[in-house]
């Protein structure tokens, strides 16, 4: 019995190392190839060099009538520097799917069971399971700012998808204030292009938000060999505070507000 | 000190960046981790300084600088830049700015006119330069 175990302990040893061994190499670091306003779908955007939260710029998901219009009253604060951005308060995550488009750097970490998408600023981990596992039961899950993400690998190409986000109430996809809502799920595929670039392509489903699927597409482009990665501890020296009614502040280096106008009043 | 601010001292510019100098990305600063709503992205000034302290520290750098006014005075100025991790990989380092140094900088400054402003570029006192110069 003993032979026998060990015998299969180490086929089972043999198959993942055989696995390993047929994941493609993400190693190394990487950036967003685009999107450096920090907007979330570039294909979309107007202007297309457009930075998110800057007067006038905006994309167009196919959101449903009330959300557009949600949407068009976080514009019109965002354009006011009235609607804060969540991780501008140093706190909380970013959350999938926006993790996708950050600034700084990123690492995927692949191996047959599981794969991690590791972002410098944040930080977040996203962590998908490539187990065979399925999502929990309704019952044994709660919104998180990163969701559940189960799937497979398709050749080079990782599948998987993302439920159980926690949407509008605690995050953004960008800062012109693009919500999405608790019901979303994201389908995305990753693979290496030709040219080098890894891409992600997701197809956002969301009952409450979206009239139709959304298709995004993003890309990452990878820095040179040896690029280090780093701490971003986000509470360090926070020096923009940021008041109740949504201005953001700047304090001089003995935290002072350096501020001449603020604000003390909601705006509209 | 304020003998080495007269002797360096330029006249302030404040240059309308995006029409007449080139050197300002059309996008404005870099993605901060907050709002930039505060700064003014169509003006760059500029202003011979001398650094008091360097801030290389996450979610932002800072460069605290003395610059002086119309009347002779020196005033502390804060100049807010990117994060740490992405300046070093652009070639800042912990030591680009160090107590005394005299530099010229150029920034956006605030809206609303406080002393403030978001970096742009600067030259080192050894004619090095980083950012936008």
């Amino acid at each position: 019995m003993r032979l026998l175990s060990i015998y299969l302990l180490l086929c089972c040893q043999c198959a993942i190392a055989a696995d390993a061994l047929s994941l493609p190499d993400w190693s190394g670091v990487w950036e967003r190839f685009e999107g450096n306003g920090g907007i979330f779908d570039p294909s979309t955007v107007e202007p297309k060099d457009g930075r998110a939260g800057s007067p006038g710029v905006r994309q167009y998901p196919p959101l449903t009538d009330v959300w557009e219009a949600r949407y068009k009253a976080n514009l019109a604060l965002a354009a006011k520097d009235r609607l804060p951005d969540p991780i501008s308060f140093c706190g909380t995550p970013a959350g999938f799917p926006r993790l996708l488009a950050l600034p700084d750097v990123y690492e995927f970490i692949v191996r047959p069971e599981q794969s991690w998408i590791i972002t410098e600023n944040g930080p977040n981990i996203m962590r998908i399971y490539t187990d065979g596992r399925d999502h929990p039961l309704p019952e044994e899950m709660w919104p998180t700012f990163t969701g559940d993400s189960v799937g497979h690998w398709e050749g080079q190409t990782l599948v998987f998808t993302t439920v159980s986000m926690i949407g509008e109430k605690k995050t953004v996809l960008d800062r012109s204030g693009l919500t999405l809502s608790d019901q979303a799920s994201v389908s995305t595929r990753m693979f290496m292009t030709e040219e080098g670039l890894l891409r992600a392509e997701l197809t956002i489903d969301d009952p409450v938000a979206l009239r139709e699927p959304w298709h995004v597409v993003r890309h990452f482009r990878k820095l040179p060999d040896g690029t280090r990665v780093y701490d971003y501890a986000c509470a360090e020296n926070n020096r923009n505070p940021i008041t109740e009614f949504g201005q953001t502040l700047t304090l001089d280096a003995d935290g002072n507000t350096i501020d001449i106008v603020i604000d003390n009043k909601q705006s509209n | 000190m304020r003998s080495i601010l007269s002797r360096c001292r330029i006249a302030i510019t404040i240059v309308v960046a995006v029409s007449v100098i080139g050197f300002v990305p059309a996008s404005g600063p870099a993605m901060a981790h907050h709002s930039s709503a505060m700064f003014d992205k169509s003006l760059v000034r500029q202003e011979s300084a001398i650094v008091r302290e360097f801030q290389w520290t996450n979610p932002h750098v800072w460069i605290q600088v003395y610059i002086e006014n119309e009347s002779g005075e020196q005033e502390e100025w804060s100049i807010e830049g990117g994060g740490p991790n992405s300046l070093f990989r652009k070639g800042w380092r912990p030591s680009s700015f160090n107590a005394g140094d005299v530099i010229e900088i150029k920034f956006n400054p605030m809206l609303d006119g406080s002393r403030a402003g978001f970096f742009v570029g600067a030259r080192l006192a050894d004619g090095r330069t980083l950012g936008a110069w």
